[in-house]
C-alpha cells in the first residue's frame, strides 16, 4: 500500500476531521475565484478604461488578503488535526513510516481535500463573480455593457491558490508534526514553561511597530488628505491585532489576573479550576484568543474607517474622484466579511477542537466528583475569559486605524459615530466564543467518565 | 461477604443480587451475575479473579461509575440509586473514594490542589491544615506545591490516596493502584492502604490480579464469569496465587463449553 492509499483511507475514515480545513479551503476558494473572475472581465472586448480599472483593483487587493487568510486558516485547521493525531503519527513511526513518508500522507490528505473543496466552489464562485459584477454595475462603478466572463484567470488563480495554500500549510503543520516525538506530544499538552519563543515576540514587535507606523501616518501624513487615508489606515489595526495576537500568552496573564476574584467568586469550583486551568495553559489559550483578537480587532478597525468616512464632509485634498470612493466603500465591506467570516471558522475550528482534547481531562473531573453543570461551569468560565481578553485586544488593535483616521477626517480622536457597530462586534466575538467551547464541552461530557479516561 | 453478618450496623458496602449485561440482541455479555457481597466497615477487601471474570464491572457498579443492569447496591446504609450524573455524583463525592491505576491526577493543579479538590467540589471549605495533615501521612510534605508531572509514579498514587481519605469516605474503591507502578513503590501504596485501614478505620475495596498485593488485604473474594467463586481470609500471596490457579482450571472448560 503506498503512502497515497493510506491517506485516502485516512480520509475515508475520519471525515469529520478534515470538516474545518475543508470549510477554510472551499471559502477560500469561492471568495478567491468569484474575485479572480474579475480579471477575466476585465480582459473581455470592449472594457472601458475606468471599467477596467476597477475590476482589476477589486480583484488584485482582494485576492491577496485571501491569499494570505486561506493560508492562515489552513495551516491553523491543518495544525490542529495533526495534533489530534499525534497518537496516530507516533503508531505510523513506530510500525517503520519515516517522518518524510508521515510527512507526505498528511500533505497527502490535504491535497485531496484541496482538490475537492475547489471542484466543488467552482459553479458557487462562477455565481459569486457574477453578483459581484451586478452589484459593481448596479452601484455605477462598472459599465452596464461589461459582460461577464468566467475563465481561464478565475480558474487558475482559484485553483491554484487554494492548492498552493493548502499544501503550504499541509507542509507547515506536518514539518512541526513529524518533529515533535509521541511523548513530547503527550507531555506538551499537559505541562508547558509559558515562555514564549524569541521569533514569535520579535515577529509581534515587528507587527505592532507596522501597525503603529501606519496609525502615525494616517494623522500625520494624510491628515485633511480625505478618504486617501484609508491606504494606511485600514492596515494599522490589521498588522496592529496580528501583533498582539502574537503576544496572547502574556496578554492572557492579567486578564486572568483581573477576572480571578470575580470568577472565583461567582463560579464555585468550576470557576477555581477554570482560573487554575488558564494560568497553567497560557500557551493553549494564546491559539484559541488569536482569531477572536483579529476578528474584533479588524472588524472593529475597518468597519469604524467606513463609518467616520461616510460622516466626514469630502476633503479638498484627495486624489481619490467621490464616484471611487463607492467602490473603495463595497471593498472594505468585502475585505471585512471575508476576514470575519475566516476568523469566525478559526475561532469555532480551534476551540472545539481544543475542547475535544480535553475529553479525558474532563472525565479526570468527573471521576474526582465534578457534576457535569461544574464541568460546563468551568468551561464557561474559560470562555469568558477568553472572549474578555480578545475583545479587550482587540478593541486595543483597532484603535491604531479608528483614533488616527478620525484625526485625519474630523480633527476629532473620538469618532462621532454609533457604538451600535462596536456592541454588535463584540456580541458576535463572545457568542461564538462561548458557544464553541460549550458545545464541544457538552458533546465531550457525553462519554461516560469511565470510558472517557481510558487511553 | 466473608463471614459477616448483613444485618449489622458497621456495614460499608452492600451488594443485592447485582447484575451487569452489556449490548442486547442475539449475544448479550453478562459481566456480573447476580453477585450478592457485604462488606463491613473498617475492612480491607481484595477483589480476584482472571480476565473478564468482571472484577472492574463489579468496582464501577459497586462504586455508582456505572449502572447495574440488575439489583441494589447500598453505602453505608444509604441506596446508590440511579439518576442522572449529576444525582450520583453528589452522592459519590459524599461517601465514596476512588484510586485509579493511571492516578487520575489534574495536570494543572498542584499536589495540594488536587487533594483538597473534593472538597471543592462538594462546595465545602478546602480544608488545607486537613488536607496537608493527609500528605504528611503518605510521605508527601514536602511536595505539596508540586505538579503531578513532577512526580513519580507512586508518589502521584500516593497522592491520590491522599484525595481519596480527605473526604473522609464510607468506602475506598482501588482499582489496580499497583498496576502502573514498580513493586517497591506498590508496596508502599499497600502499606499506606493497609494502613488507612487498620490506624484508622476507613474501609477499602480493592480490585487486583496480583497475589501479593492481594495478601495486604484481610479478605478475598474472587470472581469467575461474573458470579463468586469463593473467599478468603487472612490471605497469603501463595494462598492467593495457589487459588487463581484453581479459578482458571474451573473455568476453562467451562468457558470452552458456553461459548
Amino acid at each position: 500500500m503506498t503512502v497515497f492509499d493510506l491517506a485516502l483511507r485516512s480520509l475515508r475514515h475520519r471525515t469529520g476531521g478534515f470538516v474545518a480545513s475543508f470549510l477554510s479551503m472551499f471559502l477560500g476558494a469561492i471568495v478567491i475565484m468569484s474575485f479572480a473572475a474579475m480579471f477575466d472581465t476585465a480582459g473581455g472586448a470592449g472594457v472601458d478604461a475606468v471599467s477596467e480599472e476597477t475590476l482589476i483593483t477589486m480583484a488584485s487587493v482582494v485576492g491577496g488578503w485571501g491569499l494570505v487568510i486561506v493560508l492562515f486558516a489552513v495551516i491553523s485547521t491543518m495544525t490542529l488535526s495533526v495534533r489530534q493525531r499525534a497518537g496516530e503519527m507516533a503508531l505510523l513511526k513506530s510500525v517503520g513510516a519515516t517522518p518524510f513518508q508521515v510527512g507526505r500522507m498528511i500533505v497527502g490528505e490535504t491535497l485531496v481535500v484541496a482538490v475537492a473543496a475547489s471542484l466543488l466552489a467552482l459553479p458557487l464562485a462562477a455565481g459569486g463573480g457574477w453578483f459581484l459584477l451586478e452589484m459593481l454595475q448596479e452601484t455605477g462603478q462598472v459599465a452596464d455593457g461589461v459582460g461577464y466572463a468566467f475563465g481561464s484567470a478565475a480558474l487558475s488563480i482559484g485553483i491554484g491558490v487554494t492548492l498552493l495554500a493548502s499544501v503550504g500549510g499541509a507542509a507547515v503543520a506536518a514539518r512541526r508534526a513529524v518533529r515533535m516525538r509521541a511523548t513530547e506530544a503527550m507531555t506538551a499538552a499537559s505541562i508547558e514553561t509559558g515562555r514564549m519563543s524569541r521569533k514569535r515576540v520579535i515577529a509581534a514587535i515587528v507587527f505592532l511597530a507596522a501597525g503603529l507606523n501606519c496609525g502615525i501616518l494616517t494623522a500625520t501624513l494624510f491628515d485633511g488628505k480625505g478618504i486617501d487615508a484609508m491606504q494606511t489606515a485600514g492596515q494599522a489595526s490589521i498588522w496592529f491585532s496580528i501583533g498582539l495576537a502574537l503576544l496572547g500568552p502574556v496578554l492572557v496573564r492579567p486578564v486572568t489576573a483581573a477576572l480571578a476574584g470575580p470568577l472565583r467568586l461567582v463560579g464555585g469550583a468550576g470557576g477555581y479550576l477554570a482560573v487554575e486551568n488558564v494560568r497553567r495553559r497560557t500557551q493553549q489559550m494564546a491559539g484559541a484568543l488569536m482569531p477572536i483578537i483579529l476578528f474584533t480587532g479588524i472588524a472593529t478597525g475597518t468597519l469604524y474607517m467606513q463609518s467616520i468616512e461616510n460622516g466626514a464632509p469630502p476633503a479638498a485634498g484627495s486624489s481619490i474622484p467621490p464616484d471611487e470612493a463607492q467602490a473603495i466603500e463595497t471593498l472594505n465591506f468585502v475585505v471585512v466579511g471575508m476576514l470575519s467570516v475566516f476568523a469566525a471558522i478559526m475561532v469555532i475550528n480551534t476551540l472545539v477542537a481544543a475542547t475535544t482534547y480535553r475529553r479525558r481531562e474532563f472525565g479526570q473531573q468527573r471521576l474526582v466528583g465534578s457534576t457535569p453543570p461544574q464541568v460546563l461551569g468551568m468551561v464557561g468560565m474559560e470562555g469568558v475569559v477568553l472572549a474578555a481578553a480578545g475583545v479587550l485586544f482587540g478593541s486595543i488593535g483597532s484603535i491604531v486605524t479608528v483614533f488616527p483616521y478620525s484625526l485625519a477626517r474630523t480633527g476629532e480622536l473620538l469618532p462621532d459615530t454609533t457604538l451600535a457597530i462596536y456592541l454588535g462586534i463584540v456580541s458576535v466575538a463572545a457568542t461564538l466564543t462561548l458557544a464553541s467551547c460549550l458545545g464541544a464541552a457538552r458533546k465531550a461530557i457525553r462519554v461516560p467518565a469511565v470510558q472517557a479516561v481510558a487511553v | 461477604m466473608a463471614g459477616q453478618d448483613i444485618t449489622r450496623a458497621g456495614e460499608a458496602l452492600r451488594l443485592v443480587q447485582v447484575s451487569k449485561t452489556y449490548g442486547s440482541g442475539d449475544h448479550p455479555v453478562r459481566a456480573l451475575d447476580d453477585v450478592s457481597v457485604s462488606l463491613a466497615a473498617g475492612t480491607f477487601t481484595a477483589i480476584m479473579g482472571p480476565s473478564g471474570s468482571g472484577k472492574s464491572t463489579f468496582l464501577q457498579c459497586a462504586a455508582g461509575l456505572d449502572q447495574p443492569t440488575e439489583g441494589r447496591v447500598f453505602i453505608d446504609g444509604a441506596e446508590l440509586t440511579g439518576g442522572s450524573e449529576t444525582k450520583v455524583t453528589k452522592f459519590r463525592r459524599q461517601r465514596i473514594g476512588f484510586i485509579f491505576q493511571q492516578f487520575n491526577l489534574l495536570p494543572t493543579l498542584t499536589v495540594l490542589q488536587n487533594v483538597t479538590l473534593p472538597l471543592r467540589l462538594a462546595g465545602k471549605k478546602a480544608d488545607r491544615k486537613r488536607a496537608i495533615e493527609i500528605l504528611g501521612r503518605v510521605g508527601l510534605r514536602e511536595r505539596i506545591d508540586h505538579r503531578p508531572a513532577e512526580l513519580s509514579g507512586g508518589q502521584q498514587q500516593r497522592v491520590a490516596i491522599a484525595r481519596a481519605l480527605v473526604t473522609n469516605p464510607s468506602v475506598i474503591f482501588a482499582d489496580e493502584p499497583t498496576g502502573a507502578l514498580d513493586s517497591r513503590s506498590a508496596r508502599n501504596v499497600l502499606a499506606l492502604l493497609a494502613e488507612a485501614v487498620h490506624e484508622f478505620g476507613q474501609t477499602v475495596v480493592m480490585v487486583t490480579h496480583d497475589p501479593v498485593a492481594a495478601s495486604y488485604a484481610d479478605s478475598v473474594i474472587f470472581l469467575a464469569d461474573g458470579r463468586l467463586a469463593g473467599s478468603l481470609d487472612r490471605p497469603t500471596a501463595e494462598a492467593v496465587a495457589e487459588r487463581m490457579t484453581h479459578l482458571g482450571d474451573q473455568v476453562a472448560p467451562y468457558a470452552a463449553v458456553g461459548e
